[in-house]
C-alpha cells in the first residue's frame, strides 16, 4: 500500500499536448476513479503512473518515493488492461505466475500464491487453460489474479470492464469493489463510463482535455460540479442546461427563460454584467405538477419509459429539457404542464467559461 | 450411389488435367532413354536411368552441395531477415525509407541478381575480392567463383543478399500483428529485453517461422538460376546442386531421360523433406 502524488505533469506527444499539468494526490489505500471522455489523457495519465510513458515534465511519487526514472518492473505496482494482455502462450496458472517465476520465487510458493489467488476470483477449475479457451469474463478475471498475484503497492486499471456485456460489467464491478476491501492497496481505475466512477470509487477525478476538472467523492461531484463539464458529464439522464437570464431583485436573484421566470436564488450569487447564465438542474430534481416552489410551464414532446422509470422531454420556452420521473405518465404531444422547481437545486454557470457561478 | 462422383468430376478432371498429366509425363522420361539429338532414342529402359544415378558421383556431388547451398542461403536469409525485421519493428526517424530500400533486392530479377554479384566478385572489374584481400580475409584478391573449393560460396552470397528481404517482410508482418499491450504487461511483470523475446516474440513468430522456413527450403533448393548464371555448376561441378545438375544434363549433355530422372529424384526427396516437417508440425500442435 502506497500513495500516489502527481506534481505538475505535463505530457506532450510532438506538438500535441494530452497532459496540460496534472496535480493529484491519491492516499494510501484509496479508490480512485478516472473518468472523463475517450482521448482525454486518462490512459496516458495511468500510462505515466505505470512508467510505460515518460512524463514530459512534473514529478510522480509512489509511496514517497520518486519514480520517474524508474522502469515499470521497479515500481512495484500492477495493471489491468482493457484488452486483458494475457500472454496467449501460457496456461492461465502460468500467467498468473508469471512475475514470480521472473523473480525466481520457488516453484511450490509461486503454486501456493497462484493457488490462493486463483481461488479468490473462481479461477481454480481452468489453471489449465489458455486464455483463448476463456470467456471475456474469465479473462478479466485472468487479468486481475496476474495483478493480485504479486502484491504491489498500487492497482492501476484501464478501462477493465469495457470489453464484458452489461451484465457481466455490474457484477465485475461489485467484484473488483469487493477485492479492494479485502486487500485494501491503493487502486487508481481509469473509465470513460460515469456509473462506474459513480458507483466504484472512494473519489473521482473528472477529466477533460489533459486537465482536471474536480476531484472528490462521488456524491460531491453530483451535488456540487465545479463546472459545466462535470455537472453535464456526471449523472444519468444528463444535467439540463438552459440558457437564461439573471437579475438581481430585492427577494434574490430572478432567473428567467425565454423572458419566463424560472425561479429565484435566495442565496448571494455572482452573476455576470449581461445577466446571461446557463441554468442547471437535474431531471429528477423537477417535479411534475404544482408544489412548493416556483412554477414553470412547459410542453410536452415524449415519455420514454424503462419500467421503473419515465424521462419526459418537455420544451421550456423552446429549449429542450429533460424530466425523470417514476410516476407513470400519460402526456399528450404539445400538452401544458406545470413544473415545480427548487431553488436550491439549480446551479448557474457561466456561459462564457462553463465555471460554477456561487 | 454415383452421383455425388458427377458432381465433382469436372473439378477433379481439371486438377488431373492441369495438375497431374504434366506431372506423369515428365516422370515418365525418367524411364525413357531420351537423347535429344540421336533419333533413334525414346525407348523404355526401366530403371536403367535410376540406376546409373546411384553409381553416379556428379549425382552425389551435386546432392551435397544441395544441402550446404539450401541450408546456407534459408539458414543467412532467415536469421538477417529476422535481425532486420526486429530492427524495422521500432519506430526511427526514415524508417519508411530504409524500408523500402532494404526490400529492393526482392524486385529484383534473379538472373539480373547473378549477373551482377559475379562482376562484383570478379576482380577484373568488382571492387569485393580488393576489399577482402585489403581486410586480410583472402590471400591474394582472386575470384572465388573460379575456385573449386568456394565456388558454391558466390551464388550463396548472392542468394542470401536476394532472399533475405522475403524474411524481413513476413517476420516484420508477424511481428506487428503482437499486441503492444502485451509487451507492456510482461514489462511490468518484471521481464527485461532479452526475456520478452524468448516468451513473447518467439511464441508469437514460431508458426510464421516454421511455414516461411518450410516454403523457402523447397524454393531454394529448387532454384538453380544463380548458380547456373555465376558458374555453370563449375568449375568441374564443384557448385553444382541437383537443381542445376538437372539442368546441365538436360540442355549441355541432351540426355533429357537421365534429367528427368534427377529431376523425379529430387522431387522425391522434397517431397519426404515437406512431410517430415508437416508431421513435425502436427505433433507440437497436438502437444499444444
Ligand atoms: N503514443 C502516442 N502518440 C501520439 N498521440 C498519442 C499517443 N498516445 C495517446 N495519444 C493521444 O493522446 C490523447 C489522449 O489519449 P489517451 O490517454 O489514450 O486518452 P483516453 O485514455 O482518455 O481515451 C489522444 O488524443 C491520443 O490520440
Ligand atoms: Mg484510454
Amino acid at each position: 500500500m502506497a500513495s500516489i502524488d502527481i506534481k505538475n505533469v505535463r505530457k506532450d506527444f510532438g506538438p500535441v499536448s494530452v497532459l496540460k499539468g496534472v496535480d493529484l494526490a491519491i492516499a494510501s489505500g484509496e479508490f480512485a476513479v478516472l473518468v472523463g471522455p475517450s482521448g482525454c489523457g486518462k490512459s496516458t495519465l495511468l500510462r505515466l503512473i505505470a512508467g510505460l510513458e515518460d512524463a514530459s515534465s512534473g514529478e510522480i511519487h509512489i509511496g514517497g518515493r520518486r519514480v520517474d526514472d524508474l522502469p515499470p518492473r521497479d515500481r512495484d505496482i500492477a495493471m489491468v488492461f482493457q484488452s486483458y494482455a494475457l500472454y496467449p502462450h501460457m496456461n492461465v496458472r502460468d500467467n498468473m505466475g508469471y512475475s514470480l517465476r521472473l523473480k525466481r520465487t520457488p516453484q511450490a510458493r509461486i503454486a501456493e500464491i497462484v493457488g490462493r489467488a486463483g481461488a479468490k476470483l473462481g479461477l481454480e477449475a481452468l489453471g489449465e487453460r489458455k486464455p483463448r479457451e476463456l470467456s471475456g469474463g474469465q479473462r478479466q478475471r485472468v487479468a486481475m489474479g496476474r495483478a493480485i498475484v504479486r502484491n504491489p503497492k498500487a492497482f492501476l486499471f484501464d478501462e477493465p470492464l469495457s470489453n464484458l456485456d452489461a451484465r457481466m460489467r455490474e457484477q465485475m464491478r461489485f467484484e473488483i469493489r469487493k477485492l479492494h476491501r479485502d486487500l485494501g492497496a491503493t487502486s487508481v481505475y481509469v473509465t470513460h463510463d460515469q456509473i462506474e466512477a459513480m458507483t466504484m470509487a472512494d473519489r473521482i477525478v473528472a477529466m477533460n482535455a489533459g486537465i482536471i476538472q474536480q476531484v472528490g467523492t462521488p456524491l460531491e461531484l453530483y451535488d456540487d460540479p465545479a463546472n459545466v463539464f462535470v455537472a453535464g458529464f456526471i449523472g444519468s439522464p444528463a444535467m439540463n442546461f438552459l440558457s437564461g437570464e439573471a437579475r438581481r431583485g430585492e427577494t434574490g436573484v430572478a432567473l428567467s427563460v425565454g423572458g419566463k421566470a424560472f425561479c429565484t436564488l435566495s442565496q448571494a450569487v455572482a452573476v455576470p454584467e449581461d445577466g446571461r447564465v446557463t441554468i442547471g438542474i437535474r431531471p429528477e430534481r423537477i417535479r411534475i405538477g404544482v408544489g412548493a416552489g416556483q412554477v414553470v410551464e412547459a410542453a410536452a414532446d415524449l415519455v420514454e419509459t424503462t419500467g421503473a422509470a419515465s424521462v419526459v422531454h418537455v420544451d421550456l420556452a423552446g429549449q429542450a429539457m429533460k424530466i425523470f420521473t417514476t410516476e407513470r405518465l400519460q402526456l399528450t404531444q404539445g400538452q401544458r404542464i406545470p413544473l415545480a422547481i427548487d431553488a436550491k437545486d439549480v446551479c448557474l454557470f457561466d456561459p462564457a467559461g462553463g465555471g460554477r457561478l456561487r | 450411389m454415383f452421383e455425388p462422383y458427377l458432381y465433382s468430376a469436372p473439378a477433379l478432371l481439371l486438377v488431373a488435367a492441369t495438375t497431374l498429366v504434366p506431372i506423369v509425363i515428365g516422370i515418365s522420361y525418367a524411364f525413357r532413354n531420351i537423347m535429344l539429338l540421336d533419333p533413334t532414342s525414346g525407348g523404355f529402359v526401366g530403371l536403367d536411368n535410376f540406376r546409373e544415378l546411384l553409381r553416379d558421383a556428379s549425382f552425389w556431388n551435386a546432392l551435397k552441395n544441395t544441402v550446404v547451398w539450401t541450408a546456407s542461403c534459408v539458414g543467412f536469409q532467415f536469421l538477417f531477415g529476422l535481425i532486420l525485421a526486429l530492427m524495422l519493428n521500432r519506430p526511427f526517424p526514415g524508417r519508411a525509407l530504409i524500408q523500402a530500400t532494404i526490400f529492393l533486392p526482392w524486385a529484383i530479377p534473379t538472373f539480373l541478381v547473378g549477373m551482377n554479384w559475379s562482376w562484383l566478385l570478379n576482380p577484373a572489374i568488382g571492387p569485393l575480392p580488393h576489399w577482402a584481400y585489403a581486410l586480410g580475409l583472402m590471400n591474394a584478391p582472386d575470384n572465388i567463383l573460379s575456385d573449386p573449393d568456394y565456388a558454391l560460396w558466390g551464388p550463396i552470397f548472392a542468394g542470401i543478399w536476394w532472399g533475405t528481404p522475403f524474411f524481413a517482410i513476413t517476420l516484420l508482418a508477424a511481428l506487428q500483428s503482437i499486441p503492444r499491450e502485451i509487451y507492456e504487461a510482461a514489462e511490468i511483470d518484471g521481464a527485461g529485453g532479452l526475456e520478452r523475446f524468448r516468451s513473447i516474440t518467439l511464441p508469437f513468430l514460431a508458426p510464421t517461422m516454421v511455414i516461411t522456413v518450410l516454403l523457402r527450403t523447397i524454393w531454394v533448393a529448387n532454384s538453380p538460376e544463380l548458380i547456373v548464371v555465376m558458374t555453370k555448376g563449375g568449375p568441374a561441378d564443384a557448385s553444382q546442386i541437383v537443381a542445376s545438375y538437372v539442368f546441365t544434363q538436360a540442355y549441355q549433355g541432351l540426355n533429357f531421360g537421365y534429367a528427368s530422372a534427377v529431376a523425379t529424384a529430387l522431387v522425391l526427396l522434397l517431397l519426404i523433406y515437406a512431410f517430415l516437417l508437416i508431421a513435425i508440425r502436427q505433433a507440437m500442435l497436438g502437444r499444444r
